[in-house]
């Protein structure tokens, strides 16, 4: 520390980080992804073995895609609890409507869509128009979409279709599809939301919606519009899930809810609102799988995997939503001050 | 137009079946049908899937037997405790005589159900333990025997693994009285040859094929050498089994519960998979026929049956084919139970296919 050059050196990392802010999320998940990668091949080899991670990759893909869809709702500042009813009525519209055939399965798939954006609308209109609190709307909107989830189901799971499940829970070149289905999103997103004018907008609304205005942008239209695209993703991901699992339940959606805020913070998305981390999201969606998956392969009880799960969240805000380095200034601050009184 | 005429032809069927039944209860009535006239209401804590549809179906199925019950009240709570207190306490306050409940919420419903008993409504719980005492609480709870299964299974263990081996034992939620039941019975039977290789003392599945999935895929991957699974609902595994064959093994011997998706899982993979061998216990539709028999009895002046305990037989066995080979019927849904009394066509006119 004494050696000038080595906090020369220090001070010109700091200074390119700072530069380069938007990777700061990035790197951070990036890292704890690869620290939880070393521990897995120390203490549970299992959780990393091709085979164990066909079995869990494609649920950190579902966790993924429904991290997408909540990460653009939350660039806007709010909160889309509508996500477990949006992800369990795509499931049981998949199964039921196309009623095991797979002659049907396009047309059903083309209904959960349709429904999906029609939900989307209502919760746009509620929260990006009517200006209700987004929590309330959507808890509305999830109670709504349960509603449909009995018409549909009457609660009953079904088996899905052959094809289904061969596009969903197979593999191309060694890879399940539901991962390939995830890393397009992915693109997709990022591409949308950092090179078209569109995406571009969208975030500076979501950083200042009274600035944003005050430019002349449709603020109402593009929060409005976060909620379709985000029940379009739920959607997506609800689809995959009837592939995935052969005999899915008419509450997929319910244990979605939780991980999906998890990653968007842990990708450093501000639930304030503004930038959104895409590709982040999804590192962090692997991170969170892995996670339990790790949890599971050392055979701790299940209190603990809770537990594990909850911890790697508060890690995922106190990075985030602390600032570190003021703290620890008027922390500084403070006791010298303490010193100054007692002297 | 061929669904038109398989759905004629089924309705020919149920109205066949139904009438037959009908006929069949008029001409005997059972021992447990006494002569004064009742109502009778069947409270469910929560009826959302293809088991309990079944198990309601049944509970009407039972009453229909009995020509003194004149009315018949169903009410659904959809898994929430205020409403299943608030239906338990409006049947009492309509002068019903007898209800049978599933209360789904445990303890949380015994004091509507001792408020419904004190009113001098005969209250029978099943299945899942309320707390309390038959005589001052209720007239008298029917449960299950999830010991028995656990001897079940063990027994047969026991037989396919005489040198035993390592076991996964697959429950519902953390500390759920059922699963720790299974394995005490396990245990009664199996020593110290046979290994429970999951954590102490279940794997939690919640009950959730997607849950069970991952649990599984995690279990494998780390176990090298896995020789039972034991779950206590088969058919949540019929799309975690897969698996196995990531990892290019066999799916392993599977000692469990019943559904028609399991069994007809096992007829279109055992060929694959040469270490595949499949035994299930009924997975007990029928407890709510011995809860219902109970209460008409005492409602109505007839005689209570002897068992207080419904114990759910063995049903199938792929090894020895006693007392059934694995019976799988494609035709039907995959989600009816044909371990249940209730008919087949009717079940699945039950889940509503």
């Amino acid at each position: 520390m004494a050696n000038y050059q080595q906090t020369a050196g220090q001070g010109g990392l700091a200074f390119e980080l700072r530069s380069l802010k938007p990777a700061r999320g990035f790197v951070t998940v990036v890292i704890s992804t690869l620290m939880l990668i070393v521990v897995c091949a120390i203490f549970a080899p299992s959780a990393i073995s091709a085979g164990g991670l066909a079995g869990s990759l494609p649920f950190a893909a579902i966790i993924a895609i429904v991290g997408l869809g909540q990460m653009l709702v939350v660039q806007q500042g709010g909160f889309d609890l509508s996500l477990a009813g949006g992800v369990s009525l795509a499931v049981v519209i998949t199964t039921h409507m196309s009623g095991g055939s797979d002659a049907q399965l396009f047309s059903s798939i083309a209904f959960a869509l349709a429904c999906a954006v029609v939900a989307g609308v209502v919760n746009g209109i509620l929260v990006g128009v009517l200006r209700l609190n987004a929590i309330v709307a959507t808890i509305g909107m999830n109670a709504l979409l349960y509603g449909a989830v009995f018409a549909v189901s009457g609660g009953v799971p079904r088996i899905t279709t052959p094809l289904m499940a061969q596009i969903a829970g197979g593999k191309t070149l060694g890879i399940p599809n539901s991962v390939l289905f995830a890393l397009v999103i992915m693109l997709i997103v990022s591409f949308v939301l950092k090179k078209t004018v569109i995406g571009r907008r969208f975030e500076a609304i979501g950083a200042n919606p009274a600035a944003a205005h005050a430019a002349g942008l449709k603020v109402q239209l593009y929060q409005a519009m976060a909620y379709v695209f985000a029940q379009l993703h739920y959607c997506v991901a609800g689809i995959l899930i009837s592939g995935i699992t052969r005999e899915p339940t008419a509450f997929q959606g319910d244990s979605l809810l939780l991980p999906s805020v998890a990653v968007v913070v842990l990708a450093g998305t501000s639930l304030l609102g503004g930038r959104g981390f895409p590709i982040s999201t999804v590192i962090a969606a692997f991170f969170l799988n892995q996670l339990s998956q790790f949890a599971l392969a050392v055979g701790v009880p299940f209190s603990a995997q809770t537990i594990i799960q909850a911890l790697a969240l508060v890690f995922g805000i106190g990075v985030y939503s602390l600032r570190w380095k003021q703290a620890a200034t008027k922390r500084a601050l403070k006791s010298k001050m303490e010193e100054t009184d007692n002297v | 137009m061929f669904k038109a005429k398989t759905m004629t032809a089924a309705c020919a069927v149920a109205t066949l079946t139904m009438g037959f039944a009908a006929t069949t209860a008029l001409a005997e009535t059972p021992s447990w049908c006494g002569p004064n006239e009742a109502s009778l209401a069947l409270l469910d804590g929560f009826g959302g899937n293809s088991w309990r549809l079944v198990t309601t179906a049944s509970g009407a199925e039972e009453a229909a037997k009995c020509p003194s019950i004149t009315q018949y009240e169903y009410a659904d709570g959809q898994g929430d405790t205020q409403k299943a207190i608030s239906d338990i306490n409006s049947m009492a306050a309509r002068g019903i005589n007898a209800m049978v409940v599933f209360g789904d919420a445990g303890p949380a419903v015994l004091p509507a159900l001792t408020n419904a008993h004190r009113a001098g409504t005969i209250v029978v719980p099943y299945r899942v333990n309320v707390g309390g005492e038959a005589g001052v609480n209720y007239a008298k709870f029917i449960g299950s025997s999830f010991f028995e299964d656990g001897v079940s299974w063990g027994n047969w263990i026991k037989e396919i693994l005489p040198e035993g081996g390592n076991l996964l034992f697959l429950s519902g939620p953390a500390g759920n009285s059922q699963g720790i039941d299974e394995l005490a019975g396990m245990k009664s039977v199996l020593d110290a040859k046979y290994v429970f290789i999951n954590p102490e003392p279940f794997a939690v599945t919640n009950w959730d094929p997607s849950l069970t999935q991952q649990v599984l895929s995690a279990e494998i991957a780390k176990n090298d050498k896995i020789d039972v699974i034991v779950s206590d609902f088969g058919p949540s595994l019929v799309g975690a089994l897969p698996v196995f064959a990531e990892f290019g093994r066999s799916i392993p011997a599977l000692a469990t519960s019943d559904g028609n998706s399991l069994s007809c899982f096992w007829e279109q993979n055992k060929d694959a998979n040469p270490d595949f061998k499949l035994f299930t216990v009924a997975t007990g539709n029928d407890n709510v026929r011995l809860a219902v028999q109970w209460a008409v009895a005492l409602a109505t002046g007839g005689t209570p049956p002897t068992d207080e305990i419904f114990k759910a037989p063995v049903f199938e066995n792929s090894v020895s084919g006693t007392p059934n080979p694995v019976t799988c019927r494609p035709d039907l849904p995959g989600s009816i139970y044909l371990s249940a009394e209730m008919a087949d066509d009717a079940q699945a006119k039950a889940v509503g296919q």
